[in-house]
């Protein structure tokens, strides 16, 4: 992305370096509690709990880590949230690209009407349908288990508002010429239109794979306690009551830390796709 | 076959330019299907409903659905423990105990409150401090705009839950590092979570902290879009960096400033982890917000229909706030 930036060219030297100075310290700040929460991690009991806080661990230590494992089933919830992180997003990619392909390049009757509906639920805040979407999902046997998590969750507007802005700049001659050659729909879309909007794919990918990796107030409803089936972040909740008592924030900063790693992680990669979608969808919406 | 690429037809740039301008109502005429024969149009229909069917079918159940469902149980006695069949029409009695004297009422009343307050607060922090941001991210030169930019977003991807966890130890009154700063430079140490008088701003800033880098890239992506000439013409004609942003920078950024403004309040409504994780809603109440509320209510306590008018009663607040924010902000065309 090549952008013009205004006010660039009447820089000078001096001028660059107070902005450079002004980009540090905000950096600093906005990196200072994650840095401070793996910091946290590395201390012994005893050094968590000094006054004044001391910042840096006297003999950086992995133990805290070692004793999460003993109090929440980590690898268990780890699994919990791979799963259902995956299933969702692997199905809203799929449900996304389809729907997304049929607003962008068919014709029907009351499509916008529908189009525009779709949208409205994007603006919905989870809270306004928990409650019956909880006596839903029990109606469908599905509640204090992992598919009660995830069924309700295999499509999102979202997704389909992010597909059909990048599939309406797909050339309808790409596709119209492989209707010609007698190709499926389906074909066309996975085989010609999908590997055109890989970037969006991408962002679709990391979007629901963080949303739904970080998401708490429906699995903590619908699990109903069962903790074998409880994802990472509701474990951490837990770690924090067991904490109460030990005082041990180390062991609850190691426990944030593990959680914050896969979506960080995926983000730090990956971040240009996610960048690049919220320009085709903040802007262009 | 050959690879192919993303395209620019100018067919394509032309819609996309009449998509920002209509917004979410007008959408382009469609592109495809110029002359068919009937078999043509038939199986054309076919694969429209098979490619809608599984997206559409999915938030029609799971989000239409329960949408619905909660405007009708609204106006019933029904406990979430049990069948939907149980729900004993009650009329408006569940509105006029949201309104009415009780506790029932008082309660409900003081977490919408607590509620419009974080809102408020969060939006007007969020979205001049995006600007502000968004402005030094675009203008400074590649490397650092970039590294600011991954930083600031990057806390966007953390668990909410995490991000309260950590939070609640910085505030922690003597073993946290942020009262320990802020005696270095001379201030008393502060209550943060822990008076009722502090907890919700606490709130607040922590969820400052982690959203603004979400919208500092709304507004990059917003800045971008304005056209360099206006800048060139307008320093030509001698206009300060000052009377440049509030002339130029500031007016075509208004779509952009709507969305964010949209976004940000619907977000802001959705604060539940640091409620439920560290404060319980407490102390006294002073963080006792809607959502937390509205499940406490509705799921713990099964109250569903009591609930449900809890909901509803957010949902047409929220549309009233929306109605506002576009109508005071929105782009009106004349004005370009």
């Amino acid at each position: 992305m090549i952008v013009e930036r205004p006010y660039r060219r009447r820089a000078r030297g001096w001028q660059e370096g107070a902005l450079t100075l002004l980009i540090i310290v905000i950096a600093v700040i906005a990196a200072f509690p994650l840095a401070w929460m793996v910091l946290s991690s590395l201390k012994t009991p005893e050094e968590s709990m000094q006054v004044p806080p001391v910042w840096l661990p006297g003999s950086p230590n992995l133990d805290a880590y070692m004793q999460v494992a003993d109090v929440v089933s980590l690898g268990r919830s780890f699994l919990n949230s791979a799963f259902i992180a995956l299933i969702t997003t692997t199905a809203i990619v799929v449900t996304s690209l389809m729907a997304g392909y049929a607003f962008a390049k068919y014709r029907f009757k009351g499509r916008d009407w529908l189009f525009a509906a779709l949208i409205a639920t994007m603006f919905l805040p989870p809270i306004v349908t928990l409650i019956p979407l909880y006596r839903m999902t029990g109606y469908l046997g599905l509640n204090a288990s992992l598919l009660g998590v995830v069924v309700p969750n295999l499509a999102n507007a979202f997704g389909i508002f992010l597909m059909r802005q990048y599939i309406k700049g797909v050339p309808d001659d790409l596709i119209d010429a492989a209707r010609v050659d007698g190709a499926s729909e389906i074909t066309i879309l996975f085989k010609i239109v999908a590997p055109t909007v890989l970037p969006a794919i991408a962002a679709l990918t990391l979007f629901a794979f963080v949303y739904h990796w970080n998401s708490y107030l429906w699995p903590l409803t619908v699990l109903q306690g069962n903790t074998d089936q409880y994802p990472i972040v509701i474990s951490l909740s837990r770690l924090l009551s067991y904490n109460r008592g030990a005082m041990n924030t180390g062991l609850v900063m190691a426990g944030a830390t593990l959680a914050v790693l896969p979506p960080v992680v995926l983000f730090v990669f990956l971040q240009r796709f996610f960048v690049d979608s919220i320009v085709a969808t903040g802007v262009k919406g | 076959m050959p690879r192919p690429t993303r395209p620019k037809s100018s067919r394509a740039t032309r819609n996309k330019s009449r998509v920002s301008r209509g917004g979410w109502g007008t959408l382009p005429r469609p592109l495809s299907f110029p002359k068919q024969s009937p078999r043509m149009i038939g199986r054309h229909r076919r694969s429209t409903i098979g490619m809608l069917a599984p997206a559409t079918g999915l938030i029609a159940l799971f989000v239409l659905v329960p949408m619905v469902l909660t405007i009708g149980l609204s106006f019933t006695q029904w406990s979430t423990q049990t069948g939907f069949e149980t729900a004993r029409f009650i009329g408006l009695a569940n509105f006029a105990d949201l309104l009415g004297p009780t506790s029932i009422g008082r309660d409900f009343r003081a977490a919408f409150f607590n509620t419009a307050l974080y809102t408020v607060l969060s939006v007007a922090l969020i979205v001049p401090l995006s600007v502000l941001l968004g402005l030094l991210v675009h203008q400074t030169f590649a490397p650092g705009g970039i590294v600011l930019r991954t930083v600031l977003f990057s806390t966007y991807m953390v668990p909410t839950i995490a991000v309260a966890l950590v939070w609640s130890k910085l505030y922690s009154p003597t073993e946290g590092p942020i009262n320990q700063m802020l005696g270095w430079v001379g201030i008393p140490p502060q209550t943060w979570l822990s008076s009722p008088n502090t907890a919700l701003v606490s709130i607040v800033i922590l969820n400052v902290w982690q959203q603004v880098g979400y919208f500092t890239v709304l507004a990059v992506a917003g800045l971008t879009q304005i056209p360099t000439t206006l800048y060139e013409a307008a320093r030509v004609d001698g206009a300060s960096p000052w009377l440049q942003f509030w002339k130029i920078t500031l007016p075509l950024l208004r779509n952009t400033l709507l969305f964010s403004a949209v976004v940000a309040v619907i977000n802001a409504v959705q604060v539940f982890e640091p409620v439920a994780l560290i404060t319980q809603g407490g102390p006294v109440n002073s963080t006792n917000v809607l959502t937390y509320h509205i499940r406490r209510v509705g799921i713990e306590r099964a109250q569903g229909g009591l609930g449900s008018a809890m909901a509803v009663t957010l949902m047409l607040s929220l549309i009233v706030v929306i109605v506002l924010l576009f109508a005071v902000l929105r782009d009106r065309g004349d004005e370009r």
